[in-house]
C-alpha cells in the first residue's frame, strides 16, 4: 500500500484562514474592490470639492469606508466588522427609514439613491459575509483576556 | 511548560509581554467601547425608535450600526480594531475636509460649533486609545491573507 504524506498541521493563524474557503476570500475581496469603486466614484467628488458651508458628515462616513476597503484586500478575513457594520447600518435603514417610507409614500428628496445603494447593501452583504466564521470568532470564541493570568495564545488574533 | 499553565508572560500591567497588546491598553479599549455604546445609543436611539417620517435617517442608522460593533467590541477589543479605525479615519476626515476649513473660514454649516466638539475632538481621543503597534504588526507588515 503506497504511502500517503500527512500533510503538516496549520498553525493556528493558518487555521483560522483555513476557516474559510479560498473562493469565499475572493468573494470578499470582490466585496472589498467593489467598495473601492463603486464608494469611490460616489464619494469622492465630494470630498474633493464640496460646497463650503456643508456639514460633511455622511462623505466623512463614506470616505473612511472606502479608505479601509483598500486594508480589505490584503486582509478580507481581518477587516470583516466593516462588511459587519455595513450590513448593520443599511438593515437598521432599510427597516426603520427606508421600508416605512416607501410604504408610506412620504419620500424624502434622496430616497431613490439611498434605497438602491443600501438596499443593495442589505441584498449583498448576507451573501457574502462567512457567517460561520462570524459565528465562531465574534460569539463562540472566548472573549479577549481580562486578566493578568491567562495563556498567551487567546488573545492573538 | 509555562504556556500549558496559563502563565502570564507580561511583567506589569502596563507591558505587553508575549501578548498582543498591555492589559492596560485592552481595557482602555474596553472603557473606549463601553462609553462609545452609551453615547451612540443615547444619541440615535431616540430617532431609532421614533424615526422622523421623511427625514434621511442615513446618519442615525449609521450610528444605530456603529452602536453595535462597540458593544461587541467590549467582548473582542482586538478583532473589533477596524472599526475603531473607521471611527479615527472618518473622524479625521471631517476635520480636514469640513471641520478645519470651515472653522478657520468662520462660516460653517449651522452645526459646526456642536460637530467640532462631537466629532472634531476624537480622532485625539480615538487616537490614544487604538493600539497602534498591533495595527502595525498586523494590517501592515503581516502578510495578505492567502490568495492562493
Amino acid at each position: 500500500m503506497a504511502s500517503i504524506a500527512q500533510p503538516a498541521p496549520p498553525s493556528v493563524a493558518d487555521h483560522r484562514n483555513d476557516d474559510v474557503s479560498l473562493f469565499r476570500l475572493y468573494v470578499l475581496r470582490a466585496t472589498y474592490l467593489l467598495l473601492v469603486i463603486g464608494l469611490g466614484a460616489m464619494i469622492l467628488p465630494d470630498l474633493v470639492s464640496h460646497v463650503p458651508t456643508a456639514r460633511g458628515v455622511i462623505p466623512s462616513l463614506l470616505g473612511a469606508l472606502w479608505l479601509l476597503a483598500f486594508i480589505g484586500l490584503k486582509h478580507p478575513l481581518k477587516m470583516l466588522p466593516l462588511l459587519m457594520f455595513e450590513f448593520a447600518w443599511k438593515s437598521i435603514w432599510l427597516l426603520l427609514y427606508g421600508l416605512p417610507q416607501w410604504s408610506s409614500g412620504q419620500l424624502p428628496p434622496t430616497f431613490a439613491d439611498d434605497i438602491f445603494a443600501i438596499g443593495m447593501g442589505v441584498i449583498l452583504m448576507p451573501l457574502v459575509i462567512p457567517w460561520g466564521y462570524v459565528w465562531c470568532q465574534y460569539v463562540k470564541a472566548p472573549a479577549d483576556r481580562w486578566h493578568r493570568r491567562i495563556r498567551p495564545s487567546t488573545d492573538v488574533v | 511548560m509555562w504556556f500549558e499553565k496559563g502563565f502570564d508572560l507580561a511583567p506589569s500591567i502596563w507591558e505587553r509581554g508575549n501578548h498582543e497588546v498591555s492589559l492596560v491598553r485592552m481595557y482602555l479599549i474596553r472603557v473606549g467601547c463601553l462609553v462609545s455604546a452609551i453615547a451612540l445609543a443615547s444619541s440615535s436611539l431616540p430617532h431609532l425608535i421614533w424615526p422622523d417620517p421623511t427625514g434621511r435617517g442615513m446618519i442615525t442608522a449609521i450610528l444605530g450600526g456603529l452602536t453595535v460593533m462597540v458593544a461587541i467590541g467590549i467582548r473582542y477589543p482586538l478583532r473589533m480594531v477596524p472599526i475603531f479605525l473607521f471611527e479615527f479615519v472618518w473622524k479625521t476626515i471631517w476635520l480636514v475636509r469640513f471641520g478645519l476649513p470651515q472653522w478657520a473660514a468662520g462660516a460653517g454649516s449651522p452645526l459646526l460649533r456642536d460637530d467640532l466638539v462631537n466629532i472634531g475632538m476624537f480622532p485625539i481621543i480615538v487616537g490614544l486609545i487604538i493600539p497602534w503597534g498591533y495595527v502595525w504588526r498586523h494590517y501592515v507588515v503581516a502578510p495578505s491573507e492567502r490568495w492562493h
